[in-house]
């Protein structure tokens, strides 16, 4: 049914509603294009409308009714039977569903206008523009996201942002979440942290020189100068701890307690006999393998303040040809000079392989990954040993496990001698007859 | 209408007394003592110092923008010291140092100034209305030069003048040039005043060099407007002898004056012409010339001693923002 | 209390203050017949005080401007729409501003410039626009704008009894709005704003029909949001004190305004609160403006100007 809407028309800049004084033609009645149909008044001034259209006229609006301008007050259709089938409520309803009307229509539609029988074309407009919210995941400046009045609520609270949830867009943390935290105790940092967390204290501040400064440099230099090959192994050592005991209840016979180290130190020298590349040193061009084995012992000694130590290896020469005893009293006067502040460069030069233990400080059981140490193209980490459920003639029984890690050059030293190196060294740990021989 | 002797007197000296108020601004110009700016009106002295000589009290006016309206202050006895303190930027300036070159003489019917050409022609209708309305026989003084009729400002001024019989004076001092604009090529017409035809408004032409014959057009436009006539066109043909502003080269159109050109306009300076009239006439003497010169020259210097002893003018901004509003 | 429109609010000022004070008259274009309600039946009262001009801006400026510094007139000059100031803007906007300041404070400017102002009638933009930003830009003038019978008419007493300029236009589609007006000499300070409906969750600033569309969508939020409407009623000078007072409250600002959003009053407001109240914020100021193209004709203005759809999404973002 084709049907054609006659609306209250908007005459004047300053029209927004009129008044139907009186309709010229009848209820039904057909009418011609140009009939004048009815007579209306506005604020200011009255006037004849005429037929846009040929048709059959539906009147809908009332006399004397003043509506807005917009509103549906008549109806046109092609016939006379399709009069009765006007449904007058589905037609322009409210002004400003389909044909905004002045200024009431941006307080009601907002929608895109919908294609209505204004003989305007429909309008493919944009749906309301949402808001769009400025996106500020794309900032990513490291910060913590807070509104300025969270920020000051947290400031006079004391509470820290970095340990308060935001929900705000973009998680920001807003108001709510401040408020939140204070009444779950969130917001607060672990007391231990809470002091690191005020902003950053110095409590000393201890300038890199000296032994320090020689210290890092000579580890940076070995770090970048060498290509470091490492292994790790688990000594049996139950057999050497005994056999030490042997000997530290001789002491006054010996002349010295001696030292679990010592017999570290004699396995170290013994097993390099058997694989002489690993005590060896790498000049220019040349491998030059080491006749002695002058095993360098790290030591931890106390520096000028009380935060750091100062790392020295001096060196007992020729453990090859020393024995346990020998090379206990060597190490204990070298300790001994170290704590003096007497260790010269007599005693801290001619090392062929390292030797390095965390026994006594750390646990047992610690093994270390040390860097190579001044020429020297090995360095034997011996921990201290650990009572371990191991294998032992079959069964299962604790013994006493002692954590050894190795770093070799690689440069010299490949996978092959290495591991023979740690064959030698392992057997001599786990029996230390071997160092009889 | 003939002027008294006595009006001839006072027009003579007012013309003296303009010419060197001008003359000195130059002066200073060129040696760095004013700042803004300066349009020298030596030449043009005449119309602005006869209309305002023959003006009243009470009468409103904005005067044409050559010697930045001095003829009127001298002419209506503004306290011209005032304008000379506000362009040296000084405290006690009629602006307060705001405007560098700006006159403001309500209490003399000087309202303002303008960077605008033209912008007077707006007010001027309702400084006319509120003339009309008054009853007190006051006249608007709208002053132009011949670029201001360009203006589509001045046409509304005459349109509703003419409509409303306000005592407007469109008193269009016409030297042939704005700025480099030829008024031959910039007006159709060789008379600015053709315009008042169109409106119905009565005009004259003047010869702007003859003071005399200015003072007498002034007081004939006035009385016509006093009258409740309605607005009159004078057109006064004058000239200037020096560039628009100070620092603008002298050119008519892209070809830079001759000395020629400017020698001839010379031989017909209003100073000389009055003062062989007023010799010829037995108006005044030589000693009495001498005097109103020398006299002249002392209240100028006495004036400018006063505006240079001002300390400048420098307000907090406090003191300048809490200024825009009138309480 | 009476309930009155606000145009005719406006008329009663008129009437009110031309009574009162001799000096006050009104020029403009078809005034005596009444373009709109508010000068209609005033030439008959007060005759001449009435006048029409030909369509000269600058001369009908001119008249109000010139009678006004001879300091013996309080004009009021009816540009019909606010639009066509911007034939005359060097008058209205640069020369009127700064009249007073800059001939030594010895001319108060007691001019009052009005005009229907507003978008939404389909007029496109000569005769829509909203020209609140080039006055808010020129020093030396004040600028009212009411969203209310009440207001409209306290306003423009106060507007006319300034010894300053005053833009203050009438909203057009407010005209017929009406609205309880105290009875007697009901004068609304300038620089004073109002707040229209009291809430807690986001503070909205709009003045003129943007207070009309953020009421309504206050209301459509409630149980949801809490809003409160805070109207300017002036522009400028601006009431920042109240603002500030509401901000406290909600923490969150949503200024709406029918002008482009090109360096307008929401611009200004907003770095002012941002300089002002910086911690008073919980998320980003929200500014719902006109867009910055030509306003439109046909069937745009509805969906395309600030609305209570759009002023809805705004106060939905800032208070996600």
């Amino acid at each position: 049914m084709a049907i054609t809407e006659f609306v209250m028309p908007k005459l004047a800049m300053g029209m927004n509603e009129g008044t139907v004084n009186e309709w010229l033609v009848s209820d039904g009645q057909k009418v011609e294009k140009g009939d004048h149909i009815a007579s209306i008044e506005t604020e200011k001034v009255a006037y004849d409308l005429e037929a846009p259209q040929a048709g059959y006229f539906k009147i809908i609006g009332k006399v004397g009714e003043t509506v807005p301008c917009e509103t549906v007050i008549a109806a046109f259709v092609n016939t006379e039977e399709e009069l009765a089938f006007i449904d007058v409520a589905s037609l322009g309803s409210a002004p400003a569903a389909d044909n905004p009307s002045s200024f009431s229509a941006a307080a009601e539609a907002v929608a895109a206008p919908a294609p209505s029988a204004a003989p305007a074309a429909p309008v493919s407009a944009p749906a309301t523009p949402a808001s769009a919210p400025i996106n500020i995941a794309a900032f990513n400046t490291g910060r913590i996201i807070a509104s300025p009045l969270a920020r000051k609520m947290a400031a006079n609270k004391g509470l820290e942002l970095a340990y308060i949830e935001g929900t705000g867009p973009g998680s920001r943390i807003v108001k709510r979440d401040i408020e939140k935290a204070e009444q779950t105790g969130a917001g607060r940092a672990p007391a231990a942290v809470a002091g690191m967390l005020q902003g950053l204290v110095e409590q000393a501040r201890i300038p890199m020189s000296g032994m320090r400064r020689a210290i890092s440099n000579a580890m940076m230099e070995k770090t970048n100068g060498t290509a470091t090959l490492t292994q790790f192994n688990e000594v049996d050592v139950t057999d050497l701890l005994a056999a030490r005991k042997h000997l530290a209840a001789q002491e006054d016979l010996l002349g010295t307690k001696v030292s679990v180290n010592a017999f570290f130190i004699k396995a170290i020298a013994w097993a390099a006999k058997q694989v002489p590349i690993v005590n060896s040193s790498l000049q220019g061009n040349d491998i030059v393998v080491w006749d002695n084995v002058n095993v360098a012992v790290a030591l931890a000694l106390p520096s000028g303040d009380s935060y750091t130590e100062n790392l020295m290896v001096p060196v007992i020469k020729n453990v090859d040809r020393l024995s346990l005893v020998e090379i206990d009293a060597e190490m204990k006067r070298l300790i001994n000079l170290g704590r003096e502040g007497r260790l010269g460069a007599a005693e801290m030069a001619d090392s062929t392989i390292t030797f390095s233990t965390t026994a006594g400080i750390a646990p047992n059981g610690t093994s270390g990954n040390s860097i190579l140490n001044g020429t020297n193209n090995a360095i034997v980490g011996i921990g201290g040993a650990k009572k371990k459920p191991a294998e032992h003639n079959g069964e299962i029984a604790l013994r006493d496990l002692a954590p050894v890690c190795v770093n070799y050059d690689h440069q010299v030293i490949d996978g092959a001698p290495a591991s023979r190196y740690m064959n030698y060294l392992y057997l001599a740990l786990e029996d230390p007859t071997l160092l009889l021989t | 209408m003939s002027l008294t002797k006595e009006q001839m007197i006072k027009l003579y000296r007012n013309l003296i007394r303009a010419h060197e108020y001008d003359t000195t601004m130059y002066r200073r110009m060129m040696s760095g003592r004013l700042i803004g700016f300066y349009h020298p009106g030596e030449g043009a002295m005449a119309p602005g110092v006869a209309a305002h000589t023959i003006m009243r009290d009470g009468d409103y006016t904005f005067p044409h923008h050559r010697a930045h309206g001095m003829a009127a202050m001298v002419s209506r006895e503004m306290d011209i010291k005032r304008y000379l303190a506000e362009h040296t930027g000084k405290q006690g300036g009629c602006c307060e140092g705001r405007s560098s070159f700006h006159g403001s003489f309500p209490e003399k019917g000087l309202f303002m100034y303008s960077g605008y050409i033209g912008a007077q022609f707006s007010p001027a209708v309702g400084w006319g209305w509120a003339a009309k309305r008054n009853g007190r026989s006051q006249i608007s003084f709208c002053g132009a030069g011949d670029g201001g009729f360009g203006q589509g400002r001045a046409h509304e001024a005459m349109l509703m003048s003419q409509n409303w019989k306000l005592p407007v004076i469109f008193w269009c001092e016409n030297n042939g040039l704005a700025i480099y604009g030829d008024a031959a090529e910039m007006h159709p017409t060789e008379d600015i005043s053709s315009l008042a035809q169109g409106y119905g408004m009565p005009a004259m032409v003047i010869d702007g060099q003859d003071l005399f014959a200015c003072a007498e057009a002034a007081v004939a436009a006035f009385e016509h407007a006093r009258e409740g006539k309605g607005p009159v066109f004078v057109e006064l043909k004058t000239c200037r002898y020096h560039e628009h502003d100070i620092g603008t080269p002298d050119l008519r159109g892209d070809v830079q004056r001759s000395e020629e050109e400017i020698a001839e306009l010379r031989d017909r300076d209003p100073v000389l012409l009055a003062t062989k009239r007023v010799l010829d006439e037995g108006i005044l003497s030589q000693d009495e010339i001498d005097q109103i010169k020398a006299q002249a020259k002392q209240e100028v210097e006495d004036n400018w001693n006063w505006a240079d002893a001002q300390p400048i003018a420098q307000p907090t901004e406090e003191e300048l923002m809490a200024a825009v509003f009138a309480p | 209390m009476r309930e009155i429109t606000l145009i005719n609010a406006v008329k009663e000022a008129y009437i009110e203050e031309m009574e009162r004070d001799e000096s006050v008259f009104m020029v403009g274009q078809d005034l005596r017949g009444g373009i709109f309600n508010h000068t209609k039946g005033l030439y008959e009262q007060f005759g001449d005080r009435i006048v029409d001009t030909p369509i000269s801006e600058s001369g009908m400026y001119g008249t109000a401007f010139g009678a006004a510094q001879t300091g013996e007139y309080r004009p009021i000059v009816d540009f019909m729409f606010a639009g066509f100031s911007m034939v005359t803007f060097s008058e209205v906007s640069v020369t009127t501003g700064q009249q007073y300041f800059l001939h030594g404070g010895k001319t108060p400017m007691p001019i009052v410039i009005t005009a229907a102002m507003g978008t939404g009638g389909r007029l496109a933009n000569d005769h829509a626009m909203s020209v609140m930003g080039a006055y808010l830009r020129q020093p030396g003038i004040k600028v009212a704008f009411a969203s209310c019978p009440a207001d409209a008419k306290g306003l423009m007493k106060a507007a006319i009894r300034e010894n300053n300029p005053v833009f203050i236009p009438f909203h057009m589609g407010l005209q017929s709005e009406v609205g309880p007006v105290p009875d007697g000499d009901h004068v609304v300070p300038l620089g004073v704003a109002d707040v229209k409906r009291e809430g807690s969750d986001v503070t909205v600033l709009a003045s003129g029909m943007q207070t009309k569309f953020s009421l309504m969508a206050a209301e459509k939020l409630k149980g949801e949001f809490s809003v409160e409407v805070v109207d300017p009623r002036t522009l400028d000078p601006f009431d920042m004190p109240l603002l500030l007072k509401s901000l406290e409250k909600t923490n969150r600002l949503v200024i709406v305004d029918e002008d482009w959003e090109n360096s307008g009053f929401a611009s200004t407001i907003s770095a002012r609160v941002v300089e002002e109240g910086f911690d008073l914020l919980d998320a980003p100021i929200r500014r719902v403006c006109f867009p910055n193209m030509p306003i439109p004709g046909g069937y745009m203005e509805p969906y395309i100007m600030p609305n209570a759809d759009k002023i809805e999404a705004a106060i939905r973002d800032v208070c996600a």
